[in-house]
């Protein structure tokens, strides 16, 4: 079976990712533009401010009658937020908010209830599709390869996976400690969230942005995509979640020719070409968009493939069949 | 990857983050210690009433920000005060006016649905050696005038419609510090515990402090 559609899942993820993105800068706008209607002073507004409110009206009049409650409908930011009445937390902000209270609130329980049962079914899919970070950090990653086709050493060593983890579980005992959120302080999707809301509606960034950039040096500097696949607390609760998804990307043996191209696209250095996804496979469909031949793809499925061996298009399996004929071995259909 | 070579790692990354870590904490540690001043931060309505449990039920979500109508509610950033990024209000700068929505929208125990008379974010305080009603036969009623919850909340002095007298029923929301006409705000939102009027004792002085 060829899945040829497949390979354009990645820019549905591209447009996903952006829309994300482009709400988050849009959403503070919209919330000057409530306080401005709110307050009934149009004709005592900055020139600018003038500006942001012409531009935020004329964007929601189609679509809202009472702007003051009406765009209430939208608020927040990945890390938290409410979607046309629907609230939804970070799995992880409930994970750090129980140990930093040592209480469990049941409805702030409720608002990742929808988050984790994607996560459960989809894995690691909002690592891939959602989190405003990753738009960044693919950016930066490219920027790198930039860097490196142009002579720079940009770094790519190999660190352990379960660090992530170590983060996760250190986190959690200090917060339970400390009685803080600190995952909120170290969580790049809710440090782009809150520092784009400040930056456009309280007018300065705040420490968060320095965090970030220097994560941003860490991928540069120590490994490609190093923050999301070695620190990133959320990266490792949902990869926990997800660890037995039912959508998995696998590899058909019969069309792969060994081009190596999906082990060279994955930012997660993963091994796609030897049926290495695993847990951390965020499904962000890359590997599907540069396959030559169409071998990879989607299938339902609890568990990853064991190693299938070399595409039967490659030389590395032709050369294994020519052996195995020389030495008198024959296939069975062959021989019927 | 054998156990020693994953220590010697774990170790030079330790060392990474130590050595990456060395300007936060030199700065905290030379940072003049700032304490930022209880009177100018004024809880929001529906908190929590122990700082500590609020903190650690905040997410730092940023939601009540977004959603507040006035834009009164603002977040403490690295100043000193701990609980970076949980909210706080500074009346004198723009006033709760107890709609409500920041406590509908939290996600979290943090902010919990209260009637707005039950809103407890501490209690209006005058000062009546400050307030020009009390000092002279001077004519205001601004605070009263603005306040929310009418008399029940505050009112003016027997005998004299001038002079303002924080009743009970005040929750603290602060309109009457951002509408007190006086320099000096003889009004301002402090703990309940502090009374409705300040004292003025010997060797007692105002405290002006650094924001």
């Amino acid at each position: 079976m060829r899945r040829t559609w497949q390979r354009h899942i990645n820019k549905l993820r591209w447009v996903s990712l952006s829309i994300v993105f482009l709400m988050l800068i849009l959403l503070p706008f919209l919330h000057l533009y409530q306080t401005y209607e709110a307050a009934h002073a149009y004709d005592l507004l900055a020139p600018d401010e003038k500006a942001i409110y012409d531009a935020m009206e004329s964007l929601t009049a189609p679509f809202v009658s009472d702007p003051v409650t009406d765009l209430n409908a939208l608020k927040g930011t990945t890390w938290s937020g409410t979607l046309f009445g629907l609230k939804l937390s970070d799995p992880l902000a409930v994970v750090g908010q129980s140990a930093a209270g040592l209480t469990i609130y049941w409805p702030f329980l409720l608002t990742a209830l929808i988050p984790i049962a994607v996560t459960l079914v989809l894995g690691r899919v909002y690592c891939g599709w959602i989190c405003p970070a990753t738009l960044i950090y693919e950016l930066h990653d490219n920027l790198a390869a930039w860097l490196r086709k142009a002579g720079l050493p940009v770094s790519r060593r190999k660190l352990d996976r379960r660090l992530k983890y170590l983060v996760l579980v250190a986190g959690t005992i200090i917060a339970a400690i400390s009685g803080t959120m600190v995952f909120a302080a170290v969580y790049p999707p809710a440090i782009i969230g809150r520092e784009i809301y400040y930056a456009i509606a309280v007018g300065g960034f705040g420490a968060g942005i320095v965090f970030f950039i220097l994560t941003l040096a860490f991928d540069l500097m120590v490994t490609r995509r190093g923050f999301c696949r070695y620190v990133c607390p959320g990266g490792a609760l949902y990869s926990l979640l997800g660890r037995f998804r039912l959508l998995r990307i696998q590899r058909e043996v019969g069309q792969c020719n060994d081009c190596a191209k999906c082990n060279v696209v994955c930012q997660f250095g993963l091994d796609p070409l030897r049926d290495g996804f695993g847990q951390e496979c965020n499904n962000c469909t890359a590997c599907i968009a540069v396959c030559p031949t169409d071998a990879l793809g989607f299938r339902i499925a609890v568990k990853d493939q064991p190693f299938q061996g070399p595409g039967h298009l490659g030389h590395e399996y032709r050369r294994q069949q020519e052996n195995s004929q020389r030495s008198g071995h024959r296939d069975p259909g062959e021989a019927a | 990857m054998k156990r020693r070579t994953f220590m010697q790692k774990l170790a030079f990354l330790a060392g990474v983050a130590g050595f990456s870590a060395l300007p936060f904490g030199l700065a905290r540690l030379l940072a003049p210690e700032v304490k930022a001043d209880p009177h100018r931060r004024v809880p929001l309505p529906g908190a929590l009433p122990d700082p500590d449990a609020f903190r650690g039920a905040c997410i730092g979500c940023g939601l009540c920000g977004e959603i507040c109508p006035v834009k009164a509610v603002k977040f403490h950033r690295n100043d000193g005060a701990g609980g970076v990024n949980t909210p706080y209000i500074n009346p004198e700068d723009r006033a709760c006016i107890l709609c409500g929505l920041c406590m509908e929208v939290c996600p979290t125990e943090a902010l919990t649905v209260t009637p707005i008379r039950e809103v407890d974010m501490g209690t209006a305080q005058i000062d009546r050696v400050a307030c020009y009603p009390w000092v002279d036969a001077g004519v205001c009623g601004a605070c009263v005038g603005i306040c929310p919850l009418g008399s029940s909340a505050i009112d003016f002095e027997f005998g004299n419609f001038y002079r303002p007298v924080v009743q009970d029923g005040c929750v603290g929301c602060g309109l009457c510090v951002e509408v007190c006409p006086e320099p000096s705000l003889p009004i301002r939102i402090v703990d309940r515990s502090q009374g409705t009027v300040a004292h003025h004792g010997i060797g007692v002085r105002r405290k002006i402090e650094l924001r």
